[in-house]
Order: C-alpha cells, then sequence, then structure tokens
C-alpha cells in the first residue's frame, strides 16, 4: 500500500519535525550554538548509541579547534 | 579509527554523520591557509588540505569517542538499552538527571522563572513524543554543550576572569546582574579559579571534574562574587538607604574587585559544618523566627554567634536584614486601626509577604535538597553538588529584600496618612523614583492600595453618594456648617453640603479632573434630593456604572468626561424643563425689573391714590385686588399661572409717617430647588432693584400727572391767570421738562443699557451647550451685579463681595444712589410745588369767574359793575375783621413790588394773603429748581469720570447739548462751582424781577382800567371805614 506507507513516512517525517522543532528551541534557551542541521546529526548519532557525554566533548574539542583558527583567521576571511 | 566492528552498518551511519558534523563545525579553509604551499591548483590544494584536516578530525573526535567508550560504558554499541547504563558512573548519573540539571541551571541564570518554566513545558511536550529513544542523552548533550558561547566570542581573554577587571566591569555593567553563563574551559581555567579565589570551602578536585566544568564554575564564580559582594557591601546595605544602593554597591563591587580575604586556616569541615546548620536554621530566620544559631532579641534586632568567621559574619548580616523586615512588616499587616485604604495597603503588603514566604519555601527545599545530597555534612564536594550556599541564599533573597525594604519604608511614611495622602505617597514613588524596580514596584502595590478609593470615586460619580466612613475621600462632607452670616440665613444645599478637600486629593487626579469629579458627585446628588429625580440617577447608574482601576488612565478620563456631560446635561434639562428657572428668570425681569411696562403703568395708576396716604392705612387686601386687577388688565394675564401665582404685593415694614409709596413692594416667590440659582441674596437685590425702579417710575409718573394737567389747564384755566402766573408756569414748564428729561434718561439707561444688555450676556451664558449649574449660578451673579453696579446701586453689590471692591470705589457708588435719591425727593418737592401753584391759579380762576357773574349780574341788573361794597362784604364773609383792618395798609405798596400789576389787583386787600402765598411759593419753586440743578450738576461731574463706559454714557445722554456746565474738576472745583451756580440762578432771578418790575410798570402805566380800579380801591380806603353802608346807599 503506497499511500498508506507515504502517509505513515509523512508522518513520521512530521513528528521528527516537530522533535527537532522541540530541540532545537531548548538549545536556543541554552546557548548551545548548534544551528538546525549539527542538532539533527548529533540527535540521530546519539539515537545510534554515541555516549552524549563522549559527544559533547567531541564538539567542543573540535570547536576549540577550529574556533581559535576562525579567530585567528577572522580577518583574512571573506 | 576503530568503528565498532560488530554492526558495520551503524558504524557507518555513524561514521557519515559523524564526518557531516565535522563538516559542519569546520569552516572552509581560507585560500591563506594554503598559501605558503606551493601548489599549482589552488583548489585542488585546498580541497586536499581540508580532506587533511577532515581526516584529522575525524580521527580525533573518534579517538575521543572510544576512550569514553571504554572508561564509561562498557557497551556502547547498545546505548538504548537500559542495560547498558548498568555500569556507568557520575556521568550516566548526569544524563538520567539533564532535565532537572537544566531547570536548575536555568533558575540559577535567570531572574526570572518564566524561562525555566518554558523549558518545563518543552519538556514535557519532548516526552509525548514518540521518535526519540534517547532523549535524556539529547537533553544532557545540550545541556553540556549549553551557554558555551561566551569563551567562543571572547576570543582573546586572560587567563582568569575574575582578575580581569575591565572584563568583570563590563559584564556587571551589562545588567545591574551579572550573567553566570560564562563559561570557563576546564582545562584552562579550572586551576586558576581554584587558586585566585575565596575558597572558604576548601574542596578537592574531583577526578572527572572537567566533565562538570561548567556547573562548577558557575558554583565557583557565584561563591566568589557573594564573598567579595557581601564583605564590600554591608556598609551600604542599611534599611533606612533607600533603594537605590543597588547602583551604590554596584560601584564598590567595580571599585574593588580584589577577592575578599580568605581565612585559608579555617579547616573546611568546621566552615562546612557551621555553614549547614545556618543554612538548616535559614528559613526559619527568614520567616521571623529565632534558631539555635540566630536569636531575635527584639523585634528590631537579631543576635549573631559570635565565633564565626568575618565573612561568614557579613553574610549573615545581610541575610539578616530580610529577616528583621519581613518580622517588622508581619506586625504591621496584622495591625488593625486605619482607614480603608491603609487596610487596603495592608492587604498588599500582605499579598507581597505571601510571595516573599513562598520563595522561602522554595528556598527551604533546595536547602534541604542540598543537605539530603551532602548527608551528614562531612562532604565538602556535596555542597557544591546541592547548589546551596549562604551566599547563593543572598543573591536569591536580593530583590525580595529591596521589595521588603521598600514595603517597610513606605509602611514607616504611611504612619500619619490616611487616604489620598497615603494614595500620593506611593505614586509619588512610582511616578518620581529613577529606579525601575521601585516604580514596578510600587506600581504593583497602587494597583491593590487605590482599589477602595476607586470604589469611592464610582460610587460617586454615578451614584452621587459619599460612602466614605474614614474620611479618606477628596469630597468632604463638612460636619459642622459654619455659622453663616446671620443675615443671610439659608445655606445652599448646593453650595455647602459637599467640599472639596485638597488635602485628601491624591496625586494620581489632577486638580482640574477633581473639580470636575466633584461637580458630578453634587450634581447627581443634588438631582437626587434636590430635584427628587432619584429615578433617573438610578437608572443612570445602572447603566453607565462601570468599574473603574487604577492604570488605564484613558479610560477613566473618557469615562469621567462622559458622566460629567451626561449629568450636566441632565441637571440643566431639569433646571429649565421641570423647574422652568428659565420661566423664572423672564417673569423676575418683567415684573421686578419692570420689563413689563403695561403692567406697571397699569398698577401704578390704580395704586396711585391708595399710595399717597400713609403706610399704615394700606391694606393687603387692597394691594393685592389692584395687583389682581393689573394683571388681569395687562398683557401679563398671558403669562402661566404658574409664574402668576408667585407674584405678590406686600408693604414693606411700616416705619412711622411714611406714605405708601415708600412702602410698597412687588414680591416674586422663589422656591426650592430654583432657589440654588436665585438665592436669598439674589432675591434681596431684586427687591432692592425693584424698589429703586419703583420708586423712579413713581416720580416720573407725578411729573407726568403734571405735566399733563398743565398742559391741558394751558388751554383752558392758566390761560385765564395767564397774566398773573403766567410766568411762573413759564418757568415751571421748563424745570418739569428738565426733570422729565432726566427721569427719562435715567430709566432709559437703567431698562435698556443695563438691565437689557445684562440679560442677553445671561442668556448667552445659559444657553452655552456645555453649560454647567455652577455657571449658571455665576452667570446670574454677575447678571445681578452688573444691574446693581452699573445700575447705580453700587453699594448692593458691594455687600456681599465687600472685600473685593475698595472702599474708594464703594464710596462715589454709595454717594450716587444717595445723590439719586436726593434728585428724586427734590423732584417730588418740585412736583408737589408746583400742584400748589396749580390749586393757586385754579383758586384765582375761581374768583375771577366769581366777580365775572357778579358783574354780569349787575349789568344784567342795569346797576353798577361791583361796587365797594360787593368786595368788602365778599372780603367779611372770608376773612376775619381785624387782619383785614391791618393789613390793607402795607398791601399796595409791597404788591407794588412784588409785581402785582394785574388788572385785578384791585380785589387788593383779600388778595394780600394769596399774594402772600404765590410768593412764597415762587420762592420754593425757584429754591427747589435751584438745588436740582446743582445736585444734577454735581452727579453729572460724578458720572463723567467713572470707570465705567456705560455710567460715563449716561452722563453724556442727560448733558447731550452741554446745557450743564461740568465742573472741571471733581473734587476741587465742585462746591465752587454749585456756589456759582447758585450765584448765576440768584443773579439770574434778581434779573428776571428787574425785568419783570419794568414791565409791570409799563402796564400801569399803559392799562388805563388798572389805574382806575386803584383809584377806587383809594377812594374806598378813605371813605369806606367811616361809613359802611356807602355802596348800599349809593
Amino acid at each position: 500500500m503506497p499511500p498508506k506507507s507515504q502517509d505513515q513516512a509523512d508522518d513520521k517525517r512530521q513528528a521528527a519535525r516537530e522533535v527537532i522543532d522541540i530541540l532545537q528551541e531548548i538549545s536556543d534557551l541554552l546557548n548551545t550554538d548548534l544551528d538546525r542541521t549539527e542538532l539533527s546529526l548529533c540527535v540521530s548519532l546519539i539515537e545510534n548509541g554515541v555516549n552524549p557525554d563522549a559527544l559533547a566533548t567531541v564538539i567542543k574539542d573540535l570547536r576549540k579547534e577550529t574556533g581559535s583558527k576562525r579567530v585567528g583567521n577572522a580577518p583574512a576571511m571573506e | 579509527m576503530s568503528n565498532p566492528a560488530r554492526n558495520p552498518a551503524r558504524g557507518r551511519r555513524l561514521d557519515d554523520a559523524l564526518s557531516q558534523l565535522v563538516d559542519g563545525l569546520t569552516p572552509a579553509l581560507p585560500i591563506s591557509a594554503i598559501q605558503d604551499e606551493d601548489y599549482s591548483d589552488a583548489e585542488e590544494a585546498l580541497a586536499a588540505a581540508e580532506s587533511r584536516r577532515h581526516h584529522a578530525l575525524m580521527e580525533r573526535a573518534w579517538r575521543i569517542l572510544d576512550t569514553h567508550a571504554s572508561t564509561n560504558a562498557p557497551d556502547p554499541g547498545s546505548p538504548a538499552g537500559l542495560g547498558g547504563r548498568r555500569g556507568s558512573l557520575a556521568g550516566t548519573e548526569s544524563i538520567n538527571n539533564a532535565p532537572d540539571l537544566i531547570k536548575r541551571k536555568l533558575r540559577r541564570e535567570n531572574v526570572s522563572p518564566d524561562k525555566a518554566v518554558r523549558f518545563s513545558n518543552l519538556y514535557s511536550r519532548l516526552l509525548t513524543q514518540p521518535v526519540l529513544s534517547q532523549k535524556w542523552g539529547i537533553l544532557f548533550l545540550l545541556y553540556k554543550l549549553s551557554a558555551s558561547d561566551e569563551p567562543l566570542e571572547g576570543g582573546e581573554r586572560s587567563r582568569s576572569p575574575l582578575m580581569d577587571e575591565a572584563h568583570l566591569h563590563n559584564m556587571l555593567g551589562k545588567g545591574g546582574r551579572p550573567r553566570r553563563s560564562t563559561i570557563i574551559d576546564s582545562e584552562d581555567e579550572g586551576p586558576a579559579v581554584s587558586s585566585s579565589a575565596s575558597q572558604q570551602h576548601q574542596r578537592v578536585l574531583p577526578v572527572r571534574m572537567e566533565r562538570q566544568s561548567s556547573l562548577r564554575h558557575d558554583i565557583d564564580r557565584d561563591g566568589v562574587d557573594q564573598a567579595r559582594r557581601s564583605s564590600t557591601e554591608i556598609p551600604a546595605t542599611r534599611v533606612d538607604a533607600g533603594v537605590n544602593d543597588r547602583s551604590s554597591d554596584e560601584h564598590v563591587r567595580a571599585a574593588s574587585p580584589r577577592p575578599s580575604s580568605a581565612n585559608p586556616s579555617t579547616p573546611a569541615k568546621f566552615s562546612g559544618s557551621v555553614e549547614h546548620r545556618l543554612l538548616r536554621d535559614l528559613p526559619f530566620n527568614l520567616q521571623g523566627l529565632s534558631s539555635s544559631n540566630l536569636h531575635f532579641n527584639s523585634p528590631s534586632s537579631l543576635k549573631l554567634p559570635s565565633n564565626l568567621s568575618a565573612p561568614i559574619t557579613s553574610l549573615l548580616n545581610t541575610l539578616a536584614e530580610p529577616c528583621l523586615l519581613y518580622k517588622g512588616l508581619s506586625v504591621f499587616v496584622e495591625s488593625e486601626e486605619g482607614g480603608l485604604v491603609n487596610q487596603s495597603l495592608r492587604a498588599a503588603i500582605a499579598i507581597e509577604l505571601r510571595a516573599y514566604l513562598s520563595l522561602v519555601a522554595t528556598l527551604e527545599a533546595e536547602i534541604r535538597q542540598a543537605l539530603a545530597a551532602i548527608g551528614d555534612g562531612t562532604e565538602a564536594q556535596g555542597v557544591r553538588k546541592g547548589g546551596v550556599t549562604l551566599k547563593r541564599c543572598v543573591v536569591w533573597t536580593r530583590d525580595a529584600t529591596m521589595a521588603l525594604r521598600l514595603m517597610s519604608l513606605i509602611v514607616e511614611e504611611a504612619q500619619n496618612k490616611r487616604g489620598g495622602q497615603l494614595i500620593s505617597l506611593i505614586h509619588g514613588f512610582s511616578t518620581s523614583h529613577g529606579d525601575p524596580f521601585v516604580c514596578a514596584f510600587a506600581e504593583k502595590l497602587l494597583a491593590h492600595v487605590t482599589r477602595p478609593f476607586y470604589d469611592m470615586l464610582r460610587l460617586w460619580i454615578y451614584d452621587g453618594e459619599l460612602s466614605d466612613p474614614y474620611k479618606e475621600f477628596f469630597v468632604a462632607d463638612p460636619e459642622f456648617r459654619p455659622k453663616t452670616d446671620p443675615r443671610r440665613l439659608a445655606t445652599s444645599v448646593w453650595e455647602d453640603k459637599y467640599k472639596l478637600d485638597n488635602d485628601m486629593l491624591p496625586s494620581i487626579i489632577t486638580q482640574e479632573f477633581a473639580k470636575k469629579i466633584f461637580l458630578i458627585g453634587k450634581s447627581l446628588n443634588f438631582i437626587r434630593h434636590g430635584c427628587g429625580d432619584s429615578a433617573w440617577v438610578e437608572a443612570y447608574s445602572k447603566k453607565a456604572s462601570k468599574e473603574l482601576r487604577y492604570g488605564d488612565t484613558a479610560t477613566l478620563e473618557i469615562s469621567i468626561d462622559e458622566a460629567y456631560k451626561t449629568t450636566m446635561a441632565r441637571l440643566i434639562s431639569l433646571m429649565n424643563g421641570k423647574f422652568n428657572l428659565f420661566d423664572h428668570l423672564k417673569a423676575l425681569k418683567s415684573y421686578l425689573l419692570l420689563g413689563q411696562g403695561d403692567f406697571i403703568a397699569l398698577l401704578m395708576e390704580s395704586l396711585a391714590t391708595n399710595l399717597d396716604r400713609p403706610a399704615n392705612s394700606q391694606y393687603r387686601h387692597t394691594l393685592t385686588a389692584q395687583l389682581e386687577h393689573a394683571i388681569r388688565a395687562s398683557n401679563a394675564q398671558y403669562d402661566t399661572p404658574e409664574v402668576l401665582r408667585r407674584l405678590d404685593a406686600r408693604m414693606l415694614e411700616l416705619s412711622h409717617g411714611e406714605i405708601g409709596w415708600d412702602c410698597f413692594t412687588l414680591e416674586y416667590k422663589i422656591d426650592a430647588p430654583v432657589d440654588v440659582v436665585i438665592t436669598p441674596w439674589a432675591s434681596t437685590q431684586y427687591l432692592k432693584v425693584f424698589n429703586f425702579l419703583w420708586r423712579i417710575k413713581r416720580v416720573e409718573f407725578a411729573l407726568n400727572s403734571t405735566w399733563r394737567r398743565c398742559m391741558t389747564g394751558a388751554r383752558g384755566v392758566l390761560g385765564n391767570v395767564e397774566d398773573k402766573v403766567g410766568a411762573d408756569w413759564k418757568r415751571a414748564r421748563c424745570v418739569i421738562a428738565e426733570m422729565i428729561h432726566f427721569v427719562n434718561q435715567l430709566q432709559y439707561y437703567i431698562l435698556f443699557e443695563v438691565i437689557e444688555s445684562s440679560w442677553e450676556q445671561l442668556l448667552e451664558a445659559i444657553r452655552r451647550p456645555d453649560c454647567t449649574l455652577d455657571d449658571l449660578i455665576e452667570a446670574h451673579t454677575k447678571y445681578l451685579n452688573s444691574i446693581t453696579h452699573k445700575g447705580l446701586l453700587g453699594s448692593a453689590s458691594s455687600s456681599r463681595y465687600g472685600a473685593s471692591t475698595s472702599t474708594s470705589a464703594k464710596q462715589p457708588e454709595e454717594s450716587f444712589l444717595s445723590q439719586l435719591h436726593q434728585i428724586l425727593k427734590f423732584m417730588l418737592a418740585y412736583k408737589d410745588a408746583v400742584d400748589g401753584l396749580y390749586s393757586f391759579s385754579v383758586a384765582e380762576f375761581t374768583r375771577r369767574q366769581e366777580i365775572n357773574a357778579k358783574i354780569e349780574t349787575r349789568s344784567a341788573q342795569s346797576q353798577w359793575g361791583p361796587t365797594e361794597r360787593d368786595l368788602l362784604s365778599r372780603h367779611s364773609n372770608t376773612r376775619t375783621g381785624t387782619s383785614m383792618v391791618s393789613t390793607p395798609d402795607v398791601r399796595p405798596d409791597s404788591a407794588g413790588v412784588d409785581g402785582i400789576n394785574t388788572p385785578l389787583s384791585l380785589s387788593g386787600p383779600n388778595l394780600a394773603a394769596d399774594d402772600n402765598m404765590l410768593a412764597s411759593l415762587r420762592v420754593r419753586l425757584r429754591e427747589i429748581s435751584a438745588e436740582f440743578r446743582s445736585r444734577l450738576t454735581v452727579l453729572l461731574g460724578d458720572l463723567s469720570y467713572q470707570p465705567d463706559v456705560d455710567m460715563r454714557f449716561l452722563g453724556v445722554v442727560m448733558n447731550f447739548n452741554d446745557v450743564y456746565e461740568l465742573p472741571k474738576r471733581r473734587k476741587a472745583a465742585g462746591p465752587s462751582a454749585r456756589d456759582k451756580e447758585k450765584e448765576k440762578e440768584k443773579e439770574r432771578e434778581r434779573e428776571k424781577a428787574k425785568r419783570r418790575a419794568a414791565a409791570s410798570v409799563a402796564a400801569t402805566w399803559s392799562g388805563t382800567e388798572s389805574f382806575v380800579q386803584k383809584e377806587v380801591r383809594r377812594e374806598r380806603r378813605d371813605t369806606g371805614a367811616n361809613d359802611p353802608g356807602f355802596a348800599s346807599g349809593t
């Protein structure tokens, strides 16, 4: 039944979008500085079993890494 | 790079996601990054560099993840199952608590709870979503990542933010309350913080503390901040220091960013346990109860234990403030006395205190939770985990303390105030205080406090009732009526029933507005009680009444304006429609101010004979009968019976020897509620004007009748005696014409220039659409004043406003009235004299008729004309013998001088008495006319110096052809001019006399008949005495 599965898929997507919406709001409340894509990536990672603590460390690590570069190169960019 | 081998599919998905994430987080490499490397193809180089970097980052990420996987969770591949967490340590525990952690964090970092509330909502929504299985994990991730923005944008920061004054200052300056979201990366900052801050609670850094760095730093920062603040702030926090010390201690803080002197020697355990004990007791202390450590000595002092370290003591000092304030306020709340506004203030404060207590309750819950987490308080780590310290309590109670402080300030100042004053006091805080917190708080209080006030206001402007048991409203009902002037007995319902009390006027209502409100209520009250129209008032209040509240001033203004308009329109329409105010005013004008000419003329004519008699022979029934007659016969009969019913004629209080004219008065009866406008004062004014006008009218009437008589007489009676009194009559006519001119001008002036023009103004004022009863009363008073003032009755108008008019202005006005009365009196006297002259002329005429008749009969009998004997016999008939004998000798000489030059002077002896009378009449006429003239001149002189244009105009009208020579300067030249006038008059008289004498001589010589008669008379004088029968003999 393609239409039904289509519907189900739609429902699912709808639900997922809602969840992401909620999470996005929470993340804004907490000033996490994650955009929507990043947030959904994180969600999928955690859903797949990655330790959130570790993931947080990774993100911070990455930010620090690139952040210092970003700051350093800021004048040269654009 | 060690993907979980058991599940390659999932591993690959993980890998993809992670690499995407890495891409997302790493920015594109700038060209500059590869400038130094000498690649020919920049793009290729870039791609290569990026892929290299990506690779490196990926590797690093995986390594970190792996470390976690190995240490934290034995089975990271299947974390979905609960079993996967069996062995997890603090990290997993935190994951389970993630929502709580977030909530707490939000509550801690934000002043208002709304963010936490929002989070709770979102969280509950999230729970209903079936899609995710790892909700907590995600939340924990977010929590971990939360607020990691500051360091990123901070860029170059000093290693210890606390040492960085500029940064600190900036932070503090941003918004009175430092955001503690500044998170320091644990690797860099942890040691710096612990070394720089005053860590009273010495703690052993846990091995894995880095993981909780954000939380911990938060606490640390808090603690440091608090410690410093409390050490520097104490002198500034005084209850009576008002409410602006927030800025001042910020200043203090910014100025001395040095960490408070920690006492490093204090054993951690001791300090910790003391603090725990204090913390446990704190909720009770905050409710104003004594505890084992803190004891309330008296309602206003709190005893601190002496064996504490300085920082804790200072913290407790700060915390003691809300305790004491609360105690004081709760006493106030429980007290009873005071008016409605005081009670509402008490209620408002009680509400605030309840909010404060709920804060204390939350605080207590936090403290309990924290203490439970700590256990017996030996584990210092627990304190920070629980997150409750004395310092934090200080922060949490900070706003509450401000509110308490403000409230106790208000309570203190409100001690001797009530009602409007109290509202003004709080309103003063809300409008003229710079601190937005104070303003907002006072506004909040005002909303409660003004409720009873607005209830009263509502009752007042919609029902016209004053319900103010404690005298708090700004409209007062004066209990003791001030003793009014006994001369003005009636106190006006309108004027005196309510008073506006400016002391009680709250500053939320402007003066002008208050007047409006006052007028509305007063009018409603008057409509209800004075006009007996309570049905309308009730219907109106049912229809229009709406709730008034503090805050929406615009609505309030609109509703009050509406109420004002409706009420005033109703009142005016009642006055005009139901109570015929306008008709009454008109009737007063036409009857008392002589507007109805035919009626007045008729009344005067019919009453004239009656009124000439003495006052004590006047009877009321005759007067009313004449009045009735005058009404029936004139146009007044078409007036409404409502008006005519009120018209009455009566005598004023009799005083001996007066004639009816002086006492007669018309009266117009006014009853409630019209007497609000036409007050008793106004009625007496009307009476005064009427009496004055009546007098003028009477003089005019008298002069007119005299004039008529001499005009009609000139054709008959007077024509016959022209030769004897013709000149006198001529002069009298001149003077009477002068007088009539004067009276006419005076009447014209008063009736037209004064009354009519004032009436126009009154009409204009009354017909204005937004006219109120007050305007009406004022217009009417002005109308009367202008009439009495301009109508030369100035003294009357100054009786009420004596204070306002200066005595110098009053003096001439009073003299005007008396001058006018004098002049009128002279006119009447002159009229009497002229009447005397007339009767003399008539007597003369009849005598001549008689003589002529006798001559006729004699000639008919063919006898001689009238003989000596006839004259004598007639003489003896009228006079007594002795006087008759003596007079004849004297008379002829005097008669010659006096101008007895008429042919009839042959009747000599018996005419001598008449001549005497004539002479005295002449003198009298002359004197009166001279006096009249001089008085008039003085009056005109005074008038020409009047400030009022209309009064000057009267002078001009009377003297339009400059027949009267006015003195140049009133005061100095007045008497001399008068003398001169008199002298002139005398001179003129003398001249006239001379002329007359000359004329008489001429007449003597020319008239032979008179000569013969004279001869006859002389002959008779010689013989008549001896021979009485001579005439009859011949």
